[in-house]
């Protein structure tokens, strides 16, 4: 029976299908498999079946996916850059090789409307831009299945499934491997015994086929993640850390099978049992230190609730989270995770946002303050107005960040993977050397020799240094709401001696000062309802703080027609009256020209007017945020400069600079010159990190080596920055430094090990003085030495103990509030 | 010595049976999570909800 050209599945009896490539007829299985073939060949993609690793998943008949362009649907997968530009990534099944992502690569992004495609075998991802108005997302599926991929764009539960199959092989193996190992040490005791005690023959060999016996399970079974990796380098004409293990079980393996017919002399199954049991716990440990760092996306995605509870009237219906629209009013009961980013309308409650923020007191927040997706009631029940929802909540947005993140691979890892495969290759050699001096030396001795050179030298400690570093510096960090969206971004704050801030508002936030509000008319409740009114739904902080001001009041007045002027003010209908609120020459336009006679002196204040003239100026103060003073502090004592450049007026840069002893900053700095700026720092050799809201100043972070994105809610969602900073404390600065520096040492160390550990070991292993058993020991303890040194990358100690001390100053606040 | 004939294979199946115990336990998600169930004793109850609190 012939086999399917396309995906390699016999063919029914009795079907002739037949695809046509490259001028050539080839029996296919079915429809779908000769369209797929058919067209990967009018693509001029036929390379694909001569470099392929692995039969073509079969091409099912393409399935509706019409669903996927339903609004309600795609929201909760899809991100929209712009009205061309929409973002998705997609599970793909059926992702095997090499030669698939090539496959994917070329022909989805040959499709018209695709801007962007990146294909990531390991995490069988792909990252689609593309432009919805020419293909929109139905088409793409339906063409990656059409490829005969299925593709399913990315939910949490995918990422869950996959993992959890991982984690349990991995379990399975490891434990095969460690009963298998103890059981072969057991028998190998008594042919040690045997060996001086005397022993005889029969019963010997009746041990060596026990040994035989218990490895047989832990080579065949537990070893084959070896096996496969190597063999797929093999097939792409490389070599990996992979190579050396799997050619060494094999060749310890198979001679001592050999051995135990001939009756010879030495057996090895304790040692190839302990060599992969070793291995594969260092393989371990690797996995849950990557699989933490990814529980971070986990975490998020997981929290995003199913269901929520609709307010309709007086009753609540309950809905699919992706039902919700923005205006609804959801109600949320204590203990339960919000749905959608969103205010919190009616009574005050304690919100937990520590997943969010990584700030581990519950905050209060009062009516008119926002609330973020995933953060968990604490005491309600809640009511929440739904503002943003799915793919655009602000956890959304970080899933995604995070998720692109994990696959991409930094180029400290690249530049290891290298410097791994040199490794493996000399090795390789010197293995060879080893067995023709012995065989010319002492031919008996020549095979356990460079078995031995083969075992003890590790190159997993080479290829295991940078990432287990790196991964584990990610996942500390993001404990503490500092979130690597590229990983080199850490290695160059790791080096940074000068950091840009690059605007007053990084390092102050504007407060309205309660205490000094100025009521001309009315009361002063009412005053501040109706300024928390014009300001409904407004992110800038001004308007938060008023709300905040504004407590229960805030919903007393409700407006229309609203107006948002830039760099002005509102305007909008209260209570039939038209008001404006904003800086006092916008507010008082809108009085008659008698009435601005007594009008307020300007200053920094919003002022509150309608045409009878002032009703109340709000004074505005700057706050100096949390963490910036021991951030600060901090810096200095390690000797990096600190600077403002901003756009502000001279005077206001000027205050928040002397107050926090800055000498070096410059107000009234366009864009362009803030990149001039930055390019001269670069160019006198230091390296800057700049630390901006990440929202509006794209290209001037883009200018500096690091940029750090601070900021709340909706801003940290579309920063586009080396490392976003989910907590409002800016000390969390200092801490990622100190991090990056950790690391950066541990690599070194790391490699310096690695590196130490294979001159030391490899000419005594050349020279025979050590037996496989010791080798197998030896390798595997220096790449679980690599490892256990890279779990101590971690917030430095004084660090903590200040950030239980924020986490207890957080307590007391909220107590006196 | 002979006991070995007998002890030995017992223990081989007593090792086929517990691996075959483990991989059931494993497929039934007893080990997928190994630090939550543990924490799990030490924590109270949550408090019963003040309805006075400000």
């Amino acid at each position: 029976m012939s086999s399917c050209f396309h995906c390699q599945e016999p063919i029914p009896a009795g079907l002739d299908l037949r695809a046509r490539v490259r001028g050539d007829l080839h029996a296919v299985c079915c429809i779908g498999c000769r369209a797929a073939a058919e067209w990967i060949a009018g693509l001029g993609l036929d390379d694909y079946y001569r470099v392929r690793e692995a039969p073509a998943p079969r091409a099912h008949a393409v399935g509706d996916y019409a669903g996927w362009d339903r609004p309600g649907l795609a929201r909760l997968h899809v991100r929209s850059r712009d009205a061309t530009h929409a973002e998705v990534v997609v599970l793909v099944d059926g992702l095997r090789c090499a030669a698939c992502a090539w496959l994917i690569e070329r022909a989805i992004g040959a499709l018209d409307g695709v801007h962007e495609i990146g294909v990531n075998t390991a995490a069988r991802r792909v990252v689609l831009v593309f432009d919805p108005t020419v293909a929109p997302l139905s088409t793409l599926l339906a063409a990656l299945a059409r490829l005969g991929y299925a593709a399913h764009p990315l939910t949490a539960e995918a990422i869950d499934a996959a993992r959890r199959r991982e984690t349990r092989d991995a379990l399975k193996r490891l434990v095969v491997a460690g009963l298998g190992a103890m059981q072969a040490m057991m028998y190998a005791v008594a042919l040690y015994a045997g060996v001086f005690d005397g022993i005889d023959p029969a019963v010997r060999d009746f041990f060596r086929w026990l040994g035989f016996l218990v490895a047989t399970p832990v080579v065949l079974y537990s070893a084959q993640p070896f096996f496969a990796g190597a063999w797929r380098e093999a097939r792409a004409r490389r070599l990996s850390m992979d190579t050396p293990v799997a050619l060494a079980i094999t060749a310890i393996y198979v001679a001592s099978l050999v051995e135990t017919l001939r009756g010879g002399h030495e057996i090895y199954f304790d040692s190839v049992s302990m060599f992969v049991l070793f291995l594969l716990a260092g393989r371990f440990v690797e996995m849950r230190a990557r699989h933490r760092a990814g529980d971070v996306v986990d975490a998020f995605a997981r929290l995003q609730p199913a269901l929520a509870e609709r307010l309709v009237g007086e009753t609540t219906e309950t809905v699919g989270v992706h039902e919700l629209a923005a205006g609804d009013v959801v109600r949320v009961a204590a203990g339960s995770t919000v749905p959608a980013d969103g205010e919190l309308a009616g009574a005050a409650c304690r919100i937990d946002e520590s997943l969010v923020s990584g700030e581990a007191t519950p905050r209060r927040r009062v009516a008119g303050e926002a609330v973020v997706a995933g953060s968990l009631v604490v005491d309600g029940p809640a009511e929440i107005v739904v503002r943003r929802t799915g793919a655009d909540t602000v956890l959304a947005g970080i899933v995604r960040l995070v998720t692109r993140a994990a696959s991409e691979r930094p180029r400290l890892a690249r530049l290891a993977d290298q410097r791994a495969a040199r490794f493996v290759a000399r090795v390789f050699v010197l293995t060879l050397l080893t067995a023709l001096a012995w065989s010319w030396i002492d031919p008996s001795r020549a095979f356990a020799a460079s078995l031995a050179v083969l075992v003890v030298s590790c190159p997993c400690a080479f290829a295991l240094a940078v990432p287990a570093a790196l991964t584990r510096a990610v996942a500390v960090l993001a404990r503490r709401g500092v979130l690597v969206v590229e990983a080199d971004a850490l290695e160059a704050l790791a080096r940074v001696d000068r950091i840009v801030f690059d605007k007053t508002g990084t390092l102050t936030e504007p407060t309205i000062d309660v205490a000094a509000i100025e009521v001309r008319r009315g009361t002063r409740a009412d005053a501040i309802a109706k300024a928390a009114a014009l300001e409904e739904g407004s992110a800038h902080p001004l308007a938060a703080a008023l709300r905040r001001a504004a407590g229960t009041e805030a919903g007393a007045y409700v407006i229309a027609s609203r107006d948002e002027i830039a760099a002005a003010g509102v305007e909008a209908v209260v209570d039939g009256v038209r008001h404006r609120l904003g800086r006092a020459g916008f507010a008082l336009g809108l009085c008659a020209a008698d009435k601005v006679a007594v009008a307020v002196e300007d200053g920094d204040a919003l002022v509150l007017a309608d045409a009878d003239g002032v009703i109340a100026r709000f004074p505005v103060v700057e706050r100096v945020r949390d963490g910036v003073v021991p951030l600060l502090a901090a810096l200095r004592g390690d000797g990096v400069k600190v600077a403002i450049l901003s756009g502000d007026a001279a005077a206001r840069v000027a205050l928040v600079a002397n107050r926090l002893g800055i000498d070096d900053w410059r107000a009234d700095v366009r864009p362009e010159d803030k990149l001039g700026h930055l390019r001269a720092m670069r160019a006198n050799g230091h390296v800057v990190a700049m630390v901006g809201d990440g929202a509006n100043d794209a290209p001037v972070l883009a200018g500096a080596d690091v940029a750090i994105a601070i900021g709340e809610g909706a801003s940290l969602a579309h920063a586009s920055s080396g490392i976003l900073l989910a907590t409002p404390c800016l000390e969390a600065i200092a801490e990622a430094r100190a991090v990056a520096q950790r690391m950066l040492v541990t690599l070194r160390r790391n490699l310096a090990w690695a590196l130490g550990y294979n001159l030391s070991v490899v000419p005594l292993a050349a020279l025979g003085f050590v037996p496989p058993w010791l080798a197998a020991i030896g390798m595997s303890a220096s790449s679980v030495v690599v490892l256990l040194h890279s779990l101590r990358i971690d917030v430095p100690a004084a660090s903590e103990a200040s950030g239980v001390a924020r986490a207890k100053a957080g307590a007391a606040h909220e107590v006196t509030a | 010595m002979n006991i070995i004939l007998l002890l030995i294979p017992l223990s081989l199946v007593l090792l086929a049976l517990g691996t075959w115990a483990f991989f059931w336990a494993v497929d039934h998600a007893q080990f997928d999570d190994l630090d939550t169930p543990a924490l799990s004793p030490l924590l109270d109850d949550p408090p019963p909800v003040d309805e006075h609190t400000p």
